[in-house]
């Protein structure tokens, strides 16, 4: 909790010197928070549940042979499909990357996880196509699932 | 308020409490873990969740599109690039508002390898740094911010290069 406070402190900081500079620009700054906490909250809400719900439900044993240490290969498989098909918001992942830590999964994994789940996405894929066409869509996915599973390994040799 | 968001916050509100109640059913016993767990989180990242999100608001209203579109539009070359590779970082949002700012760039001029690094940068989300450190620590943060930068040049490259090759090929057919 203290540490939230220091940068809760610094936020704060930012934004007087954002009213200070011009006060009209902070407005509508704050007014893009308030829309942001508004999206946040509720998913948060939800994320937190289901934190709860693997912390309880989930045995220290299930997920480590998952996801854990000596899960290998297909530990960090299975972690970047879940990512990629989570429908979460980037400051969800964090928090239920967290409680998975605690339940013995593997760094290595946590980062496929989190890479996929922030930068891919089912959810996504529509829109992406549409913006920037079929051949782009398919080239970064598959290059991102390429990468993130090799990061995903070096990360499993630093810690 | 788009009657769009409204419906998501209800459903994603409404999922959770039909969660919390079926475990309370289930397991009375259980049920009070469960709502601890919910109940702490909460109190441990409210602080950390709401700097974040002044911090993604001012971001966003300071730096202007105009600008970003400005630096790396016309920029070609490895300068370019390099900004790609970096300067996402500090942009906050999902994927579905960065999108059309990434679109925009490619309008202006971006080249392919530019627009592939910047979204594998944006990637590496900077304004979330509180909230990654507190769950993951700080030596895996570290790390993850240190591997997206040269992920997101080699992506930019290599991605470039395939989707020439692909396009040109198609056009010899």
């Amino acid at each position: 909790m203290k540490v939230g406070l220091i940068y809760l402190i610094i936020a704060l900081g930012l934004l007087i010197l954002s009213t200070l500079k011009d006060f009209k620009k902070t407005k509508k700054s704050l007014k893009v928070s308030g829309k942001i906490a508004l999206t946040v909250w509720p998913v948060l809400f939800l994320i937190f549940v289901l934190m709860g719900i693997t912390a309880t439900f989930f045995t220290k044993e299930t997920i480590s042979s998952l996801l854990g240490k000596n899960s290998g290969f297909l530990g960090i498989i299975i972690g970047e499909l879940i990512g990629s098909v989570a429908l979460i918001q980037p400051s969800a992942v964090y928090p239920y990357a967290g409680v998975l830590l605690q339940k013995g999964a593997d760094y290595g994994v946590l980062l496929a996880f989190i890479m996929a789940a922030i930068l891919l996405g089912i959810t996504t894929l529509p829109l992406e196509i549409q913006m920037f066409g079929k051949k782009f869509t398919i080239i970064r996915n598959i290059l991102l699932l390429l990468f993130i599973f090799l990061a995903a390994i070096i990360f499993k040799f630093i810690f | 308020m788009s009657k769009k968001g409204l419906t998501q916050i209800l459903i994603y509100l409404f999922s959770g409490l039909i969660i919390l109640g079926i475990v309370r059913i289930i397991s009375p016993a259980k049920s009070l873990l469960v709502e601890k767990v919910v109940y702490d989180t909460f109190i441990n990242t409210f602080s950390i969740v709401v700097a974040v999100e002044i911090i993604i608001g001012l971001i966003q209203t300071w730096v202007s599109p105009e600008t970003i579109a400005k630096l790396l539009g016309k920029e070609a070359g490895w300068q370019g690039l390099l900004l790609s590779s970096t300067f996402p970082l500090i942009i906050g949002g999902s994927l579905f508002v960065i999108f059309p700012l990434v679109k925009t760039l490619r309008e202006k001029g971006a080249s392919v390898a530019c627009v592939l690094a910047f979204l594998t940068a944006w990637g590496g989300k900077a304004p979330l740094l509180p909230l990654e450190i507190h769950f993951l620590g700080l030596k895996f943060a570290i790390v993850r911010l240190a591997l997206i930068i040269p992920m997101a040049i080699i992506t930019g490259l290599l991605g470039e290069f395939i989707l020439n090759k692909w396009e040109k090929t198609l056009q010899k057919i």
